[in-house]
Formats: C-alpha cells, structure tokens, sequence
C-alpha cells in the first residue's frame, strides 16, 4: 500500500481537494485520479512536452511534477484554457492555419503557446521556435504550429488597441 | 512500488534539517531529477519524502558581500531573468538558455542540478570557471552550521557529492568579477538546447590590454564530473591570446582531456571537439 | 435562414484547392478528443507484459506462481496456457507468447491482467524466467554465413506440424536450413547487355539504418467480450478489415462476431498495419479474465517493441552512356529481417518500382535476401523502403553525371519520363509531372547557379571570406526526386473501398466511409469531395469511419490511397446522390435535369444560378410525400489497376505521383553538424484538393525525412537497444527545421478525385538523397550511410571513414 496524502488546490479556477499516492506524478493525478484526460503521457520523461502544464504561471511537465507539490498551487490544464479570449484567438489560429494533424500533441502545445504569448506579447517565428522546443510534434513539422502562434500573438496585438 | 513512509514539506530550513537529522530522507525540490530516476528504478526513496519547495531561506537572488548568494531553489529560469545575474553573470544566461526546455528551466532548481552532479551539467561548468562556492547547512547537534566548499571539490563522481547525508545544499556563492573579467560558455549539439551534450566548455578569466589573467577553464562530459583543466589554463596563464597561443591552449585541452565512448559520442571524436571548440571559443574572446 | 428568404443569384464557387481547416481540429485543439488512452470501460482491468531478458535464450522454466497470487491480479498467461495459439504476422512465424525460444529482446514471455498498472508492474517483477543462452546473430551478414545459427529451425504450427505458406507468395520459410526469411527477384530487360552499352559504370555500397516511428501516442487496445461472446476491440489500427479477418483466424472464432472500433490515433505513419501480439495478447487476457482488459505501452516499450523502418544493406551497379543516357541498373540488398516477418520484408515490392522505374531505366534487376537475425523487426513506415531506395539511385544520378562532365539537373532531365511512358515494370505513367517537379524545384531554389557557386568556394584556396561568417562553415545544395504510387496499390485481391452516403432532412449529410482518419486529415478531404458535388457548404458533412459494424469494407491506409481512392469513392456515393436529387427536382419544376445544378445549399437554375428551392426543403418534400424516399446511396470503387504477375510486373496503381526536393545545408568542418538550411519541394500531386491539408502533409513529411538524414538513429547492438528514449532517439525539435518552400505541379489525373494523386509518403521519400548530395556538393565528400551525425560527417570529413563494400549477393 503507497502512502497516501491529501492536497487542496486550485484547479482550473476551481478549489479542489484530493487524495494522492505520494509517489505519483502530476500527470497521473490530472488523468487516473481527477479524470482530465486532455494532458497526455507522451514519454514520462520531460522531452517532449505533451504533458505541458501551467502551475503557479510557469509551464511545466506534469510527469515530472510530483502530485503532492500541487498543494497550495493555481494548476491550469488545457481544459482550463476555454472561455479565455487569448485562449480562445489561439485555438482558433490553431484550427485556421492547419496547425493540427492527429492532435495529440496539441494540448502541450497550446498551453505552452498560451504562456509563451503571456510573456511576450509580440513573438516572431525565432521566438517561438525557441519557446517551443521543449515540445515534440510528429506529424506536422511545427511549420503550422510556429504560424498560428504568431498570427495569434498578433490578433491579440490588433484586439488591444 | 516506492518505500516513502512519510511525507513532509517543511516551511523553514530548521524545519528541514530537523528533518534530516533525524532520518533517512530523499529530498525533493522540482522533481525534474527525482521523479524520472524513481520511475526508472535508479534512485530508490528513502523512508521520509521530503519537499523543500516552500523553504523560503532557500529562495532568491542578492549580493552576500563581495558575491552573489544564489538560493538553492532557484530555478533556471529565475537565473536568466535576473538582473544581478544579467549585470555580473551573464555566462549563466548563456547557460541557461541551452538548458532542456523552457518547461524544464521553470521547474529545475540549480541545488537540484548541483546535487544531481552530472559530468555534463549545462550549469555547472560556468559556475566552475566563475569560482562558485557550495553553501551547505546542517544542524547535527540541534544548532545550525552552514559550511562553504568549493564547487570543483564538491563533485566527487556521477550523481556523487561531498554533501553529507544530514546537509542540505542552500545555495551557491559566486564571487563577484574582478574588472575587465570574461567568461563564456559553449555547449556542443545539434540543437539550442534539449540535449545531453556530448561535449561542453567554460572558459574565464581577466584580460587586460592582451594578457591574460585568473584563467578557468572547464569541461564538461569528459571526464566522471565537471573538470577543470589545468593544462589548459596554464597555457593561457599570463600570455597574450594571439594565434600560437590560442593554437597552444587548444593542443593541451585535447592532450588533458580522458573522456570515454558512450551512446552520444566516442572518446576519439570528443577529444577532437574539445580542441576544435577551445580554439573557436578562444577566436571569439580575442576578437571581442 | 428565413423560409420567405432567397438570394437573388447563386454564383458558381469550388472548394477545390482552398484552404478548409480540419474538421476534428477544435476538438483536439481543446483537449477534447479521446484517444485510446483516454478511454476506459466500466470494470476495465491494465494489461502488463513480460518481455525477455535475454536476446537469444531457450526459455527453460517460467514460474508465475507468486505473480498469480498477488492481491488484485486476475490472469496471469504463457504460452503454456494456450495450447491453441496461432502464429502470426506476414509469414505467420510469429507466436504472440513465445513458448520454448525467445528470438529477440522484445520477445513476449508472459502477460498479466490486474486491478491497475501498478498492480501489474508489480506482478512482471515477480515473474521468475530461467533462459539458457543460445548464440547471438546481431548482423545479418552473420546470418548468412554457412555455420550460422538458425534463428527459425522449424516452424510454428498450431498443433506442432510443419508450417508452410500459401503458394505464390515470394517466401521461402518451409524448414530450409538457412535463415532466409524471404527473398524478391525482379529482372526488365538485359542488364548485361546494357552494361556493356555503358561509357561508365559505378558500383557502391549504401547502408541504411534503423528509425522508428515515434508516434506521439504510444500504442494501445482495449479488448472486450460480451456475454455472447462477441468481441469487441478499440484499436488504433490502419487495417480494421483485414484486422478483422486475421483476428478471427488467430482466435479461431467467426469474423463477424469482432468488431473493431478505432478512436482517435495519436499518430499512425505506417506503424499500425500488421498484427502485433500484444493486440492478441489483450484479447486472451480479456477472454480469460471475462472483463475489459485495456493494454498501453509506456514509451519505453513502444520504442522496444514497435515494428522499425526496415534497415537496408545495398548495393548498386548502374551505367549510363556518354551522352547522357541511363542504361542500366542492377541492385542486390541484404534485409535484416529481425527474429519474425513483418511487412519490413514487403519493401522490396516498392523498392524494386524505384530501381526500375525511377527515371528511364532500359534494362534493370533487382535482388533482396531478407534473412532472419536476432534484431527487432522492421513493419512498415511511410515511404515503405522508397526513402532507402531512392537514397542509393539519386547517390548515382550525382556520380554518373559527373562522371559524364554533365550538370546533375540536365542528367536528371534527360532521364525523367513524360506522360504516356510505360515502364520496364509495366507501370503506366499516364498523367506524369515528374519534368516539371524538376524544373519548378531547381528554377525556385536556383540549384544550378548555387551548386557551380558552392564548388567554386571549395576549391578556391583559403577561407571564404563571408562577412561575419565562419570559415569553418560551407554551403551545400543537393537535389533528388521520388516516384511513388499515387492512385493505391492493388496487392490485395481488391484495392476499394466502399461508402454509404445518407443526406436527412435538413440537407446534413452523413458519410460513412472504410477509409481511416489517421491524423492525415481524410476525412475533411472527403468531406470536400461530397460538398463538391453536391454544393453544400463543408460544414454539412459528418463522416462516420471507425466502426467495422457500420463502415463498408477498405483495405486500409497505405500506399497513399486514402485520398485517391476513398475520394472517388465518396464522389461516386455523391454523384448517384446528386442525379437523383436533380431527378426530383427536375420532375418538380418541369424542366431538364441537365438545366439545374446545386449551389450554395439550394437547386438552381445552372444557366443563371437562379435558386429554385433550397436542398432541405427538397429532401423534405420528397421524404414526406406519398412516395416517401430518403436520398441515401452507396458506391464501392475499385481502381483500374492491376495486381503485378509472378514476376512483379503489372500496372500495380491507378495513377503515380512524382517529386523533387532541393536541400540546403550547412556543414561546420570543425563539428561535422549538418544544419538543413533550406528545403525547396515540388509536388506532382495531379490536384490540391485541400491546400492546408496537404501543405500540412508535405512540411510533416519534410521533417520526418529531415530526421532520417539527420538526427534519427535507432542503436541496436548485440540485439539490444541503446537509445529507447526521446532523450538518447533525436527527433527533430521545432527550432531545427528548414525553411520550406513547396510548389504544387497539378498534372491533373484522368482517374484521380478532381484529379488528384495521393501523396501522404511522398515529402519524406527523398530528403536524405537529396541531403547525401548537398554535404557532397559542400565538401566534396560523399556518405554513403545514414544517418549524417556530425560525428559521422566529421569522421568522413577527416579521413576517419572507412567506405563499406559489400559484394554483390543472392541466393542460389
């Protein structure tokens, strides 16, 4: 029997208590323990960033996090990333310029775009390669990816004035 | 399955070493360390978990007298946004900026790196040729006792260090530069950074009209720890960085350095980049 | 919209080559989507399997007493609890749980069903297995060898009999004492003769390596039966037909009792095309356990257990004459063909429509020996042994022409086939861009003047002085091209597929298609085709296409077929939808059918695009009159293509597509990285259907080959991998890749979808050939193995290289 502790956190905006295995990582309380099955196991290793999520307004990898250090933390997954309008720009580039193929990789991607345009509000596609290459993508060859970021953080650029 | 028994998370370094004193624990900060050599069976928990992320006196940046005290705590990130790091270290920026991932620098805290003592870690070579110090504090008999050692006598092998069983590494010092002082930092691969280098180096020092002074240099990936390089360095010690010299200091780095054939490279083809890079950075310092 | 509303005039308007955003993309994009992983049955148990400790071994003993008696496991299975197991896989040599001899690292020995994953870990590791060693072959030239161990010495049968394999099929796996798995012999012409007609002769040995996949989902299945035991299975398959069938073959129960649900794949790339054993295993856990069992890999174990891309050792001889004519090819391969057969072993099929038809080739012959060694297994994986083949022909198209004291683009030129050519293989070109694929590649990258400018730098004498550059640092340009089928591949007794098409009330139309999304993005593509014809705007469309309950049969995704031949499929669903729409609509507004169109959602008038009625309002009154008739139609399309005869010759596909990539590099002496600045490409894709799609396809394509050539590299020594891992296994990271430029030729296929070939293997197929020419046109050096690591480059740079040569060999 591993040895069990409770956590209280603020998830998604919401407060929540939780019962975890001291052991286990992040990624698995998001995913067996709460349910939220949008962040992904990709490697459990920290080198490719599907698991990507923002706790305390940095990006990290979950699988690397243990579960018991969320205590007392803001987590915000992808299922938290909606009915944000910066949220929603980017999504919607995302989806315009082809940006996603089988999708697997795209939650990691989106959380780290969403905290990357958080921190710099104009990027160029430099930028952003650099921001983004703690995350793997097979299928699309980031072309895409690297454009909807950019033309994202540049919709959010005409949306404030 | 794990054998952690009790899990704590103290809120002062008291607290902390209480803890260590006491028992056999495995310490946790941001987990980028931890968690994947628990996961793969190579680091086994100890019966108490302990997590020290919420030690405040193992936080932040400020000058300590005639150095910089960086927290433990301090991730990579927090390194290369810093102003005093930017104004006096900005070979940690450098560093950093090769570091794994962004989303790895946000959680990976240098007492982490340090502790986890890797011949190839990215921030532990510049921190050799700046002279850092390791700052260590314990409380074996119920009053605290912070000691200061060396970075280049900390490292003992491969994930192996002098800390004690009942220390914890609170910060490091670096001592601030002297004028005119230079430092760089290479990091050999194929990408800006999410690699295990095959081969990297540090090189500092104080260049006045075109001597050369307090030259450090140090390898990483060649050797069980993070090296200096004392061939190398006298080559440059107190000469003038012209082309014989430069040529001279990379002939002894390839002739210095012992590394071995692994996955990422052979022994032959390190040696070869050592020399090359030592020159190219060498190049670069003179045209500066 | 209003009833009394109408628009004045509906102007005629395509979706055809526009950029239509993926249907599914809001939904993955949110974190929505559920993938394999993400699902979980009611009362599910986790599946864990033992693999073997030991490359080589006798399995002496296994002892899982202590496994089975753990708190919350159910089923603990070897093969000594199936006495009825099947072999399995392309040459069925392959046991799911091996019973007396494991034959590679990956070797299933044991599974295990528990309460949760760690319950099951925790069961492997009670697991006691006694092995003797058994001699390792680790390269399959040892293979061969006359004294070599056997890796196969009888073969598997379900009660024990000697297995022998249908009749036709190139394989040669009866009991023989050697460890050939299979071997493939093609000859068109006379080679012989076309040598001696040769002004130069080159021979050379090339040497590719393997990689894997890497999908970013790892591999996964659920397996559940019901209380009448019907099987029900999530799989990520790209087959779920043939699945199906096999499935039913190797647990000895009646196909239409499996159904084959496929979610949403995290990658597919050719990976999921042949049966693997944990897929079988699952279900035997499942029908022993009596409950769900759901099985996924870590990532360690997808690297260890998945199939890889088939690594090749060949050589090639070719000529050509003075004046630039190619006369002949001659190819012998060495294929390593692992412990058991894959479709690794099949590449030769594509590799040989390379050699023989990749430019114009009067006489060719073409050898394989696949030869079973103690390695992994290559599957099958984009480009099916086309990136390797084209790795060697485009190394000589470089060197004959220089040989001859031709420009490499004029060489090609001369050589590359036009519309109406049919091939020594019997392949029939019959739309063909392939001459414009060179001249738009070479034009837009300015091949000609940037490859004489790169020579000139390397022999000037002294660094090049470039402001601010380092003189270590020197540019390259290298071009290749790729022929590829393009209209499927017909292999299997049919190349088809079937839709089901049903538009309801409101004019939504629901397409129920065989064809398999695998992240490609078929489904909007067909969706496209069906709005196409039939006016509607592409939200109408809801595709159904991963059920085997619901779908009509295709033979899967491979080859490059989905679009081709799915597409026409669709269309052919659509165009009987669409006359019988204008039917009605004709006998209603007492006019010709040949006067209305559909556009915009409405029947109109086609001379003036004046509406008449807007489609729901007519699916409505012909669904609620006295004659009460829904439009649904169906159409099963099979392409005009043949199966290739006992010699491999035949017109194998409906069509073919071409490419040509230029590559530029910049290789630093002093390390030996080779960075890939620039990858210039120009598609032969008969049509853009939809333009962010396939510009998606082709930059994905791009970076996969770019990976191939460069960082990739699976290190498999003494039958044991090194670099399982993402952190030792370099795929290519965002801030690595070129800048790519990617011009569509539209040769418009008389067959083709609106005219469009396939091309989802194409863009991978060949940048590594194009990068061998690139680092030579820099250096002055050429490698001849893959992959260009700067330690590799480095080595051959400084003479620290040795060239391999492997003689000529096949068979008796």
């Amino acid at each position: 029997m591993s040895l069990k502790h409770d956590i209280a956190f603020t998830l998604n905006g919401v407060q929540r208590k939780v019962t975890v295995d001291v052991g286990q990582s992040a990624l698995a309380m998001l995913r067996d323990v709460i349910g939220l099955t949008g962040t992904k196991y990709g490697c459990g290793e920290g080198e490719c960033g599907a698991c990507t999520i923002i706790v305390d307004d940095q990006t990290i990898n979950s699988c690397l996090m243990f579960a018991v250090d969320c205590d007392g933390r803001r987590v915000t997954t992808i299922e938290g990333l909606t009915g944000d309008a910066r949220a929603d720009a980017l999504r919607d580039a995302f989806v315009a310029h082809g940006a996603v193929q089988c999708g697997f990789c795209t939650p990691g991607l989106m959380v780290q775009a969403s905290h990357l345009l958080a921190h710099h509000p104009e990027v160029d596609a430099a930028t952003v390669k650099r921001g983004i290459e703690g995350n793997l993508c097979r299928c699309t060859g980031y072309k895409k990816i690297v454009e909807a970021i950019v033309s994202a953080s540049h919709a959010e650029e005409g949306a404030a004035r | 399955m794990n054998a952690i028994e009790q899990y704590i998370a103290p809120t002062s370094l008291a607290q902390a070493l209480e803890c260590l004193r006491e028992g056999e624990v495995t310490v946790l900060a941001g987990g980028t360390d931890v968690m994947p050599q628990s996961q793969s069976g190579r680091l086994k928990f100890k019966p108490t978990l302990m997590n020290i992320q919420r030690v405040p006196e193992l936080k932040g940046i400020a000058r300590d007298g005639d150095a910089i005290r960086i927290g433990a705590l301090v991730t990579v990130t927090d390194i290369m946004r810093d102003t005093l790091v930017q104004e006096f270290f900005p070979v940690l920026v450098e560093a950093g900026d090769h570091f794994a991932s962004d989303q790895i620098r946000n959680a990976a805290t240098l007492g982490g790196n340090i502790n986890n003592a890797s011949p190839a870690g990215d921030m532990l070579i510049p921190l050799l040729v700046l002279d850092a110090y390791a700052e260590l504090a314990a409380k074996p008999n119920g009053e605290m006792r912070v000691r200061r050692i060396p970075l280049g006598d900390f490292f003992v092998g491969p994930g192996k260090t002098r800390r004690a069983a009942n220390e914890l590494l609170t910060g490091v010092l670096i001592p601030l530069p002297p004028p005119n002082h230079f430092a760089r930092f290479f990091k050999f691969g194929t990408r800006p950074a999410l690699d295990i280098s095959a081969i990297s180096i540090g090189i500092a020092g104080v260049r006045t009209d075109h001597l050369l002074s307090q030259v450090r240099v140090a390898f990483g990936a060649v050797a069980p720890t993070p090296v200096r390089a004392p061939r190398t360095e006298a080559a440059l010690e107190g000469k003038r960085l012209d082309r014989a010299t430069i040529d001279a200091a990379a002939q002894a780095a390839y002739d210095e350095v012992r590394p071995i054939d692994d996955v990422r490279a052979s022994a032959w083809y390190r040696r070869e980049l050592i020399r090359n890079m030592t020159k190219r950075m060498l190049d670069h310092v003179a045209q500066a | 919209m209003k009833v009394a509303e109408r628009p004045a005039a509906i102007a005629p308007d395509t979706l055809i080559g526009k950029r239509i955003p993926k249907m599914d993309a809001p939904e993955k994009a949110s974190g929505k989507t559920r993938y394999i992983h993400d699902i979980n049955l009611p009362g599910q148990l986790h599946a864990k399997i033992l693999r073997s400790a030991r490359v080589h071994a006798r399995i002496v003993r296994i002892d899982t007493s202590a496994a089975k008696a753990l708190p919350g496991v159910h089923v603990v299975l070897t093969a000594a609890d199936l006495p009825e197991q099947r072999p399995i896989g392309v040459a069925k040599d392959h046991l799911p749980l091996k019973r007396d001899r494991v034959r590679s690292e990956r070797d299933e020995i044991a599974a295990v069903a528990a309460d949760s994953e760690e319950i099951a870990e925790q069961a492997l590791r009670l697991i006691k297995v006694d092995y003797e060693d058994l001699p390792v072959i680790s390269n399959a030239l040892d293979a061969i060898k006359p004294d070599a161990p056997l890796i196969h010495p009888e073969p598997h049968g379900a009660d024990g009999s000697q297995l022998s394999l249908k009749q036709g099929m190139p394989i040669a796996f009866s009991g023989k004492k050697d460890n050939i798995a299979m071997r493939f012999d093609y000859a068109h012409g006379d080679v012989a003769q076309g040598e001696a007609d040769s002004d130069v002769v080159i021979e050379d040995t090339f040497k590719l390596h393997y990689v894997t996949h890497c999908c970013m989902g790892v591999s996964g299945v659920i397996a559940d039966f019901d209380a009448s035991g019907n099987l029900l299975m999530y799989s990520n398959t790209q087959v779920p037909f043939l699945h199906k069938r096999e499935f039913a073959e190797y647990l000895n129960m009646d196909p239409a009792r499996i159904r084959i649900i496929q979610p949403p794949i995290g990658g597919g790339f050719g990976s999921k095309l042949d049966i693997y054993p944990f897929e079988v295993i699952c279900v035997f856990l499942a029908r022993a356990a009596r409950r769900p069992v759901k099985l996924v890999f870590s990532r360690e174990e997808e690297f260890l257990a998945s199939p890889t891309r088939q690594p090749v050792l060949l050589t090639l001889r070719s000529g050509c004459k003075k004046d630039g004519t190619l006369t002949f090819r001659q190819v012998h391969t060495l294929h390593d063909n692992g412990a058991y057969t894959s479709w690794g072993a099949t590449t030769p099929f594509v590799m040989m429509q390379t050699f023989s038809s990749l430019y114009r080739v009067p006489n060719c012959d073409y050898h394989t020996t696949a030869v079973y060694t103690n390695n992994p297994y290559a599957g099958s994986f984009r480009g099916y042994g086309n990136l390797q083949a084209t790795f060697a022909v485009e190394a000589h198209m470089d060197k004959l022409a220089e040989a001859i004291g031709m420009d490499p683009f004029d060489f090609r030129l001369k050589n590359a086939q036009v519309p109406g050519e049919v091939t020594g293989q019997g392949m029939s070109f019959k739309s063909c861009g392939f001459q414009d694929c060179l001249k738009t590649a070479a034009a837009r990258s300015d091949y000609q003047r940037k490859r004489r400018d790169n020579i000139a730098a390397r022999s000037a004498s002294g660094p090049i002085k470039r402001e601010g550059s380092n003189p270590a640092v020197r540019r390259g340009v290298g071009i290749a091209s790729m022929l590829h089928v393009g209209g499927g591949a017909k292999i299997y007794p049919s190349d088809g597929c079937g839709t089901i098409l049903k538009i309801d009330d409101f004019a939504h139309v629901t397409l129920i298609t065989g064809a398999s999304e695998i992240g490609q993005g078929s489904e909007t593509v067909l969706s496209q085709l069906v709005c196409e014809e039939l006016g509607l705007p592409i939200s109408s469309v809801t595709v159904v296409n991963n059920d085997t309950d619901i779908t009509p049969w295709d033979v899967g995704v491979h080859a490059s077929r989905t679009t081709f031949i799915a597409g026409n499929s669709a269309i052919g669903a659509a165009k009987k939808a669409r006359a019988k729409i204008l039917a009605a609509a004709a006998k209603k507004f007492e006019c010709a059918e040949a006067d209305l169109t559909l556009r915009g959602g409405h029947i109109v008038r086609a001379a003036s695009g004046e509406p008449l009625i807007d489609l729901a309002r007519l699916m409505r009154s012909l669904h609620f009159s006295d004659k009460a008739e829904l439009v649904m139609t169906t159409f099963y399309y099979e392409p005009p293509s043949q199966h290739q005869d006992k010699g491999f010759k035949g017109d194998v596909s409906a069509a073919y597509a071409w490419a040509t990539q230029v590559v530029e590099v910049e290789v630093d002496t002093d390390t030996g990285i080779v960075k890939m600045t620039r990858v210039t490409g120009a598609h032969d894709v008969g049509r853009v259907l939809n333009r962010l799609g396939i510009e998606g396809q082709i930059e994905g394509g791009v970076v996969m080959g770019q990976g191939y050539a460069l960082t990739e590299n699976l290190m498999i020594e003494d039958g044991r991998m090194r670099n399982p891992n993402f952190r030792d296994y370099k795929l290519v990271t965002a801030p690595e890749i070129p800048e790519i430029d990617v011009s569509f030729i539209e040769s418009m296929d008389g067959e083709g979808p609106q005219g469009a070939k396939g091309v989802g293997e194409a863009p991978a197929i060949c940048i590594a050939a194009a990068t061998a020419n690139a680092i030579e046109n820099a250096t002055g050096v050429r490698i001849y193995e893959l992959p260009f690591t700067p330690e590799k480059v480095y080595r051959a740079l400084h003479g620290k290289a040795d060239k391999l040569y492997w003689k000529p060999w096949k068979p008796d």
